[in-house]
């Protein structure tokens, strides 16, 4: 029989149209993979959050493989000796077989972790990038909230897998957590009891927070990374404004393939980062710390770096008990302010902020032009207010540490974190506050009168002044564009361009670029004689 | 085959340049075809630039030799992270310096190899593809007037043709019906989950309370070691302490996760002090502590009243003890009383005695509540 | 409340000045009030019930003669006559035993060097030889707890055993990791790492500064060797940091700083070459 001819070359395009007939999936496909995003840094910091937590996601499926959820109380019996015939719970076990017993085991726990303080830090830097250009206006309000929760429930996410080793650190936090949930007014007892089956400790609360760790956290995440990610699709992304960029178009690259292409090096990056800093740096020892049991403690007992701000604030909280003299009395402990009436002011505040901030502006129109942090001195100053109010709780919390390792006395530091709550903050605000005002006086100065050249010149009456060189080419004012002013003559390409490399300067010549960084003027100045502006 | 763009970019919306373009016409170049398609979606490609003349010039070279080479390298890290994996010694081992290298190795190995495939596929795509500048429509603010009054008259309608509005009985039936249905969904969360924090009087009682005997008489708890044996008062030095247990089975365990306690053998003048301040009390005592010390030996709860950690740091000369968590600070010589920090309660003090056979016992539980505050604590 | 008439004044006055933080030179040159007010609160403390011994009865061995002389020219301005101790200077040293002046001497602690909220280690005045002559003294004198003879004193120990001891006694204020941690008001307690078994041994023998006493009666001189065991070979180990650099043990702090100056930074500089103008 002969052997049927195959146009190999056909092939794909045969196979698309097969599949087409079936899906339908061109158009949608074509509007994808012509979508076209803005391109800064400022616009990847999401993508390490997201890229961190997909390796979350691939390391955690390893670690399930071999922990066990138990508080089943067994003998130690692993390789590793100074804790050989030890007993301890099921989990905690496991937790050493992970790092002694597993063949790359340990690689894995600390890529977890690390990824994990990753994730949160990205979280948090993306939301401050976010914040402090107004990316948040209408009509991105809805994903602002997300983004809030999702560091919310990352919290969770982090809380429940620190605890899950049932090492001695770990063992101490789920204690603090569970005065936490006793301090409530009313329900605590019952809330606590409930969820430890009990009495602190009971012998459920590792499974519990197993199950919450490994499925239900992990699916909300999922759910709301999918939905944010949908939605800043749907929306398209904020730009900065520039030559070109207006409220209504996206000037940037198409998704194929350069933005792909840039988003596939950034994840492997992401990883690899994360994989250094495992195989770096220790995280976590939990060998070092024992199993848990009621009576050990360590010195520097502290949770990860994103729950420490609420250890900050219950250190610094004074010992206010509200006793409420009815009945037998009932009590509100100091511990119930900074550990669960902060937090959820924290979280209706972070989420509100665009409608106050709408409000306040009676601002109702769409947004999808960036500002530059200087242009809303107000809004910068409550964002650096509330960095350096997160600062100083998070500083407070490793305040031991601090007293310890620079000779400081542990009660100054004590007090020097209460008093720079109160004080700080404001100083920061007005602080910012001015910077801002002085840096956009800036910017109008030179847009009025140009560029400082440097060179000095001596009037006929002896008088001595700076040339200035205007931006404009009939010396009237510019209009500020809200993008960044030149404030160099290379800028201006009046002198020899110095276009920047990442490390050193690559010498080449100037192009007319369609790029931030440009003044917003229509032509660029030709070389003239450079002239006096006064 | 001639297809005539619509100009519907998915949202319906109609893009301002619809034309046409044959895909099969040899004289629009392939680029030409995808600008006329990113058209389609609203983008327009304003700048498309090469990077490097056609021909192949020194740099593209270089930068061509320098993409192979991390490709290289990826491989020859990964390989070197597999090697390594297999053949380096990796279980711990009580003095053996070469499986400590076993995780740095691996990450070191996996991050760079994860780092140059990363800078590869970043170099390649920045150094070596085109450079573009296209710029896509928004159409925010939702669809039309008139496709927003089309749905909401049509939601209108549907809810209009279900007739509650002229059929109340059917709402309040439905709703009636439906509301123990809701409640069945959560029900079995709550109903399973819930637990009385009161049962057997848990948050007020310890491992210390005295034990019934079959014969009617009570026995007091021995205060042992976490290994069970008993501790007679000549155990602690002066100036010392130690982290004693209830004597009971499982007492030093985590089922008594509120029993710990610190024995501190007070010096006779600090130990004056304290029994002087026992008299006295904190002043919000419902009982009297006069008799709560033996001797020169004190015995305080080791959970923090704060937030429940084991306040154990104890500075023998100044006499306070200080909780790791939060630094709240208790005086040990004045009924352990908060003098720093946010703990707003004394740590709770355990009577001890010794008994017949010189063991140090507990002459009750705790009078006051162990551990945390919460808010029916009386 | 504070400690009796002996005590109060002083410790009233520490606490004024210790919330300052101090330069290493500073603390230095204050260094003799400092030990000199510890000593005061653990002498003043310690004659109380110290065996109200008279030592010159009996004739000194020759290397506590040795001890005697050094003694007369370096400790007796604040110790005071055959160490007897002197009002607000120094306190008595009878019946500390040979293990206190091992401690404090061996690790440099005295003789004192400033007046601080407690002793700091330095090196050591006097040698290992000179620092044995003393404690001779000091024993022949009053009597008290001794250090077992020799440097090695941990061989043989059961670290796991000894980790559970550490665990439940000492890390508390030395921390999981043997990092040591910050006490109450500018006081601390010290790393564990380099150091010698003596020193682990006297500490515990003896309850320097704020460190509450572990006498033979408590731990045994085997759980003792069990619990230097522990410390010598798995915290000051390298073996115990299988997961690379262990950023000082000080646990999630420092982890937080790393992950911001080490992890982020490397990425925003990523981010910063990848959406840059090529």
């Amino acid at each position: 029989m002969k052997r049927r001819k195959i146009d190999v070359r056909a092939l794909p395009a045969k196979a698309g149209n097969e599949v087409e007939d079936r899906l339908g999936v061109a158009t949608p496909l074509r509007s994808i993979i012509n979508k076209v995003f803005p391109d800064h840094w400022s616009f990847l910091l999401g993508e390490i959050a997201l890229f961190s937590f997909i390796v979350l996601l691939l390391t955690g499926t390893f670690l399930t493989l071999f922990f066990e959820p138990s508080l089943k109380e067994v003998t130690y019996d692993g390789s590793y000796a100074p804790l050989r015939g030890v007993h301890m719970s099921a989990a905690y076990a496991s937790s050493l077989d992970l790092s002694f017993d597993v063949r790359g085991g340990l690689i894995m726990r600390q890529m977890h972790h690390w990824s994990a303080l990753v994730f949160m830090a990205a979280i948090i830097v993306h939301m401050l990038r976010i914040f402090f250009t107004g990316a948040f206006r209408k009509p991105r309000e809805v994903n602002w909230i997300i983004g809030s929760l999702l560091f919310w429930v990352g919290f969770l996410a982090g809380f429940t897998g620190y605890s899950l080793p049932d090492d001695a650190l770990s063992g101490t936090g789920l204690r603090i957590a569970s005065a936490i949930m006793l301090s409530i007014p009313l329900i605590g007892t019952w809330l606590t009891s409930s969820i430890f089956n009990g009495e602190f400790p009971g012998d459920i609360i590792i499974s519990r927070f197993f199950i919450a760790h490994v499925l239900l956290i992990p699916a909300l995440l999922v759910a709301l990374i999918s939905v944010h990610l949908a939605l800043v699709f749907k929306q398209k992304h904020t730009q900065w404004p520039g030559p070109g960029r207006t409220n209504t178009n996206v000037v940037g690259e198409r998704f194929f393939p350069r933005y792909t292409i840039k988003q596939a090096g950034f994840f492997m990056a992401v990883a690899g980062v994360i994989a250094l800093l495992a195989g770096a740096m220790q995280i976590n020892p939990i060998w070092l710390f024992g199993p848990y049991e009621a009576g050990v403690v360590s010195a520097a007992s502290q949770p990860d770096w994103y729950v420490m701000f609420l250890d900050g604030s219950t250190r610094l909280m004074p010992a206010w008990q509200i006793n409420i003299g009815i009945g037998n009395g009932y009590v509100i402990p100091p511990i119930f302010w900074p550990t669960v009436v902060l937090p959820g002011i924290l979280v209706g505040l972070s989420t509100m902020y665009p409608f106050v901030e709408a409000r306040l502006n009676k601002d109702n129109k769409i947004h999808n032009l960036l500002q530059r942090p200087r242009d809303v001195p107000q809004r910068t100053a409550v964002g650096v207010m509330a960095v350096t109010f997160f600062l100083v709780l998070t500083l407070s919390g490793g305040n031991d540490v601090i007293a310890d390792k620079f000779n400081i006395s542990l009660n100054a530091m004590t007090w020097a974190g209460r008093i720079g709550l109160l004080i700080l903050p404001p100083l920061f605000y007005w602080v910012a506050y001015r910077i801002c005002l002085g840096l956009q006086q800036h910017d109008r100065e030179v847009l009025a009168h140009g560029v400082e050249t440097g060179i000095i010149r001596r009037a006929p009456d002896g008088r001595f002044y700076e040339v200035h060189q205007p931006l404009s080419t009939d010396h009237k004012e510019l209009e500020y564009a809200g993008w960044v002013v030149p404030k160099k003559m290379n800028r201006l390409g009046a002198l020899g361009p110095a276009v920047k490399g990442f490390f050193k300067p690559i010498e080449r010549p100037a192009e007319a670029p369609v790029s931030p960084g440009h003044p917003p003027v229509e032509a660029p100045p030709e070389r003239r004689e450079i002239e006096s502006k006064h | 085959m001639t297809v005539q763009t619509t100009g519907d970019n998915g949202n319906g919306h109609r893009s301002p340049v619809p034309e046409e373009i044959d895909y099969d016409d040899p004289r629009t170049t392939r680029f030409e075809k995808v600008k006329a398609a990113a058209r389609q979606d609203g983008v327009e490609i304003v700048h498309y630039e090469p990077q490097f003349p056609a021909g192949g010039s020194k740099t593209e070279k270089r930068m061509t030799r320098t993409v192979s080479l991390m490709f290289l390298l990826v491989g020859l890290f990964g390989t070197a992270f597999v090697v390594l994996y297999i053949v380096w010694p990796w279980r711990w081992e009580q003095g053996d310096t070469l499986m400590r290298w076993y995780t740095p190795l691996l990450g070191i190995t996996l991050g760079l190899a994860f780092l140059f495939l990363a800078f590869a596929i970043l170099t390649w795509g920045k150094k070596l593809l085109p450079r573009e500048v296209s710029i896509q429509d928004r159409h925010d603010g939702g669809a039309p007037e008139g496709d927003r009054r089309a749905v909401g008259q049509t939601l209108a309608y549907m809810v209009e043709e279900l007739g509650v509005k002229r059929r109340p009985l059917l709402g309040l039936a439905a709703a009636a019906g439906l509301a123990p249905v809701a409640v069945v969904v959560g029900a079995p969360i709550v109903g399973g989950l819930i637990k009385n924090p009161h049962a057997d009087n848990q948050m007020f009682t310890t491992g210390w309370a005295p034990i019934a005997e079959p014969d009617g008489s009570t026995r007091l708890v021995r205060l042992t070691r976490d290994d069970g044996t008993p501790i007679r008062p000549a155990d602690v030095s002066a100036g010392g302490q130690m982290t004693v247990f209830p004597g009971i089975p499982e007492g030093a365990t985590n089922v008594h996760a509120d029993s710990p306690t610190l024995l501190i053998h007070l010096r006779p003048e600090d130990a004056a002090v304290a029994r002087a301040n026992n008299v006295k009390g904190t002043g919000h005592d419902k009982f009297s502590r006069a008799d709560f010390m033996y001797g020169d030996y004190i015995a305080y709860s080791k959970i923090c009243t704060h937030a429940g950690c084991p306040a154990s740091l104890y500075e023998q000369q100044t006499n306070r003890l200080l909780c790791p968590c939060h630094q709240s600070q208790f005086l040990i010589t004045d009924n352990a009383k908060p003098v720093f920090g946010p703990a707003s309660r004394s740590l709770p003090q355990l009577p001890i005695d010794v008994d017949d056979e010189g063991y140090l016992v507990a002459k009750s539980d705790y009078q006051a509540t162990v551990g945390p505050d919460f808010w029916e604590r009386p | 409340m504070t400690t009796p008439h002996r005590s109060g004044g002083l410790l009233a006055r520490m606490r004024r000045r210790r919330s300052v933080p101090r330069s290493k030179v500073r603390r230095r040159i204050g260094a003799a009030t400092r030990l000199l007010a510890a000593l005061v609160l653990a002498g003043g403390l310690y004659t109380a019930f110290a065996p109200a011994i008279s030592a010159q009865d009996a004739p000194l061995s020759p290397a506590a003669m040795e001890g005697k002389a050094l003694f007369d020219t370096s400790c007796i301005t604040c110790h005071g006559m055959n160490a007897q101790g002197i009002e607000g200077r120094g306190p008595s040293l009878i019946g500390v035993g040979g293990a206190s002046v091992d401690f404090q001497v061996g690790t440099g602690r005295m003789p004192l060097g400033s007046q601080n909220a407690q002793a700091v280690e330095k090196p050591p005045v006097f040698n290992e030889e000179q620092t044995r002559q003393l404690a001779q003294y000091v024993q022949e004198l009053g009597g008290g707890p001794q250090i077992p003879e020799g440097n090695d004193l941990h061989s043989g120990g059961d670290i796991a055993a000894g980790g559970e001891i550490f665990r439940l006694n000492c890390s508390s204020c030395h921390a999981f990791g043997g990092g040591g941690g910050a006490l109450s008001s500018g006081k601390f307690a010290p790393r564990l790492s380099d150091t010698t078994d003596r020193v682990i041994w006297g500490a515990m023998l003896s309850g320097p500064q704020n460190m509450p006493v572990f006498g033979d009666n408590q731990l045994s001189p085997d759980e003792k060797r069990d619990v230097i065991a522990y410390i010598q070979e798995t915290l000051g180990d390298s073996n115990s940091d299988p997961g690379g650099f262990n950023l000082g043990r000080l646990g999630p702090t420092t982890e937080g700083l790393a992950v911001f100056v080490v992890g982020i930074t490397a990425l925003i500089f990523t981010a910063l070459w990848i959406a840059g103008k090529s």
